[in-house]
């Protein structure tokens, strides 16, 4: 008898079986849990039928795909997925653009630009992005001269309330797809050269420039075929239409207020948290290895593009890919001013069809989709990046 | 490399200038370019804020940006949280950190602007005791500073934050009470941040422990969590809050109709969760496998190793990036504008739609915009304080 409860306490004492016990205890939990949102959910209409339904509203802002309010709710989904792409992939680069700019402005040995980079960096990085967003929107780009007022800058270009109108290169002629092919072939030969001069410069620790006649001889061949094939390409500028009651832009590219409020503050806000990443990255670095590459005889600009910023990039890549899945999310704060992103165009949906569960979980998948996109596309580039061998 | 302190007061101005501004060509041309740029920005700038701008607009809508919808007549529920926050925060700031030239010029702007522009009356007389209180309570925490009483007046600190939320839902649910529907402006804001920092910080800590706790189902359990979460964005989920929460909340015990308030605290305490779990799970990993071994050999329990030894290390080691997180749920408190409350934002945006402001957008959007800065950049300062304080004493 005394043996027997000895060992049913060393049974319950064992960690192996009290780890069993709390897990399946939980695992209970778990399952009722799993089994109430289920019983819930089960009195829902689950299903993706209703996204054949005609959509029956229209959309303001298209990019690549043409939409009308008789389409199926699938079509206005692809129209908000390529909206919203449309924002993320610019705001991607503008951000990395501005970020690696403003970051490196921050470290900069000019007092007033490292001065004005923190400033800008402290305002945008600490205010909410909806609010900037909110601003750009309506105290901003809604503030802009009206249509019928017809400003122009230079007369190239137009900025009303209506949109942005600005001149952007339009395929002219047949022989637009032959000089796409061409300009794809010029990185070949532009390539070669950047390999061998790049080669010359280790071997023999001349200048060589690679970048500078890579860019040149990419930039050459693409002029003569240019030249050669007629001018396949042409720079449409706008142009005001007036018609009895209303007037438009006709030609060039012309962009969105909502679309471009977006652009801006998303830019802005991700570019500054950009800008700390990429300063914590450069100070994170031994100030020897600026040093060093000034004791050598580079320029700033080389110091910078040759030393810095390879070695920076390596720790720099986890926290920018963070960035870009955040920009990614807050693209969806678009819905706040109109703009016809995927959350917005779901909400319409759910509000014109109900469904909000299936709705929100398709959602949910499609972020989660442009996020493993991001990550793939950044773990490429990672691996390119780190050290061989570490 | 010229040190700029040898020279003489004069020759040191100019060789800084020079230095700074106009050590090469390229440098030069860059400050005059930026000092045009600058200029130009600045001058446009301080057009608007001194000369155009109608600080009216944001004059007259005090109280819609401060309290929205919130019932006039009520206010006395406000303030006991307040003074509360006034003792907290003097109290800790005099006894963790002690204030220099630059925060005494802060301050007393902070304390200027306050009066010149934001209250009258009733509030005024209050406002100026809170103060009072503020700078008292800081005084005496300089005071108690490493005396006697200094490890009791800082656990009264802990103590007294964490108690303020309850303290102000008490204060708002006393009598007749104020319903959360007519909450509004910064209080809202303010309330939805400390709830969900107040109920979202535990849970965090709790997720990041099952994530990586060995026993394998509750470890799967809080992963999915917290990726499920981190996959869609806020505004979603507060989406979801109004939309699908309805049909999966119990209906036992009045429980019936949830106010969206209520739901959306919710959402922001278990998105903010996810994200917090993630920062402390970082901390956790930082504790050398060492410290487990060495608590078990001394024969505590899982319990008394977590509590004791392994947490309190790793969230030392994180206090910055948590500190970081909460200035992200501050901003994020910005969305609730799309479920239709009248926050701090939302109070901006009906701004313009009355008849004497029409199309005057931008003060009230920076106004809102220097009330949400003002907070976030005090805690972000806050951070980079405690990130030098704690890289000292790791070194």
């Amino acid at each position: 008898m005394a043996a027997e409860s000895a060992r049913g306490s060393r049974f319950l004492r064992s960690r192996r079986s009290r780890s069993l016990a709390i897990q399946a205890g939980f695992s209970l939990l778990l399952l009722l849990l799993l089994w109430y949102v289920v019983d819930r959910a089960s009195q829902l209409e689950l299903g993706f039928d209703f996204l054949n339904g005609p959509a029956g509203f229209a959309i303001s802002h298209t990019w690549l795909v043409e939409f009308d309010s008789s389409d199926s709710r699938i079509a206005a989904y692809l129209v908000a997925v390529t909206n919203t792409l449309r924002l993320i992939l610019v705001g991607i680069v503008l951000a990395t653009v501005i970020g690696v700019l403003a970051g490196v402005a921050r470290l900069s040995d000019n007092w007033l630009i490292s001065r004005i980079a923190t400033v800008y960096v402290e305002i945008v990085r600490n205010t909410p992005l909806l609010v900037q967003i909110v601003f750009w929107y309506t105290a901003i780009f809604l503030k802009l001269p009206r249509i019928e007022d017809e400003r122009s800058l230079f007369g190239i270009a137009y900025l009303s309330n209506r949109s942005l109108a600005l001149p952007w290169p339009e395929p002219r002629g047949d022989f637009f797809l032959l000089w796409v092919i061409a300009v794809a072939i010029a990185l070949v030969p532009a390539y070669l050269v950047r390999r061998r001069r790049a080669r010359r410069e280790a071997e023999t620790g001349q200048t060589t420039r690679p970048n500078l006649y890579a860019v040149a001889v990419f930039a050459g061949v693409a002029l003569v075929a240019y030249l050669a094939l007629g001018l396949p390409v042409e720079i449409d500028t706008p142009t005001l239409v007036r018609q009895e009651f209303t007037q438009s832009y006709v030609g060039g590219l012309s962009i969105t207020p909502e679309f471009a409020a977006m652009l801006f503050a998303l830019v802005a806000y991700t570019g500054s948290f950009i800008a700390e990443i990429v300063r914590g990255s450069i100070q994170a670095l031994p100030r020897g290895q600026g040093e060093a590459a000034m004791a050598i005889g580079l320029t700033g600009y080389q110091r910078i593009t040759l030393v810095i910023l390879p070695q920076a990039l390596r720790s720099m890549i986890p926290s920018l890919t963070n960035e870009y899945l955040n920009l990614t999310k807050n693209s969806s704060l678009a819905a706040a001013i109109a703009y016809a992103d995927l959350f917005q165009i779901s909400e319409i949906i759910i509000n014109k069809a109900g469904h909000a569960v299936v709705m929100f979980m398709v959602v949910i998948a499609t972020y989660q989709l442009m996020s493993f996109a991001i990550s793939a596309v950044m773990s490429y580039i990672n691996r390119r990046v780190q050290l061989v061998g570490s | 490399m010229v040190a700029v302190g040898t020279a003489g007061r004069r020759g040191g101005a100019s060789k800084w200038v020079h230095a700074n501004l106009f050590s090469s060509r390229w440098n030069s041309s860059l400050t005059i370019a930026t000092l045009l740029l600058g200029l130009a920005i600045a001058y446009s700038l301080g057009d608007f804020v001194f000369v155009s701008a109608e600080w009216e607009s944001v004059e007259v809508n005090r109280r819609l940006l401060f309290l929205a919808i919130y019932p006039s007549g009520e206010e006395w529920r406000l303030w006991p949280p307040v003074m509360m926050f006034a003792v907290v925060a003097g109290l800790g700031y005099g006894l963790w950190s002690r204030a220099g030239i630059r925060e005494y010029v802060i301050g007393g702007g902070a304390v200027a602007f306050v009066f010149f522009f934001l209250v009258e009356d009733n509030t005024a007389v209050l406002t100026a005791v809170m103060i009072a209180i503020a700078i008292a309570t800081y005084l005496a925490g300089v005071r108690a500073r490493d005396s006697r009483v200094d490890t009791l007046a800082r656990r009264a600190v802990i103590g007294g934050g964490v108690a303020i939320v309850p303290l102000a839902l008490l204060m708002l649910n006393l009598g007749d009470g104020v319903r959360t529907t007519a909450w509004g402006g910064v209080m809202l804001n303010l309330m939805l941040a400390t709830i969900g920092i107040g109920i979202g910080f535990p849970l965090g800590v709790l997720l990041a422990l099952g994530r990586s706790s060995s026993l394998k189902v509750i470890s799967f359990a809080c992963t999915g969590y917290i990726e499920f979460v981190r996959a869609g964005p806020l505004i979603l989920w507060l989406a979801m809050a109004r939309f699908v929460l309805p049909d999966f909340l119990p209906s036992v015990g009045g429980l019936d109709d949830v106010s969206l308030v209520v739901r959306a605290m919710m959402v922001m305490a278990g998105f903010s969760a996810a994200y917090i779990a993630e920062v402390v799970r970082g901390g956790l990993q930082t504790i050398p496998r060492g410290q487990h071994e060495a608590a078990d050999a001394i024969g505590l329990s899982a319990f008394q190793s977590t509590w004791f030894i392994v947490l309190p290390q790793a969230l030392r080691s994180v206090i910055p990036a948590l500190v970081n997180r909460f200035v992200s749920l501050w901003k994020d408190t910005s969305l609730v504008v799309v479920l239709g409350f009248v926050d701090l934002l939302g109070a901006a945006r009906a701004i313009p739609a009355q008849p004497d402001f029409v199309g005057r957008q931008a003060e009230a959007l920076l106004f809102a915009a220097l009330i949400f800065w003002s907070v976030s950049f005090t805690m972000s300062r806050l951070s980079a304080r405690i990130e030098r304080q704690l890289g000292v004493g790791v070194r």
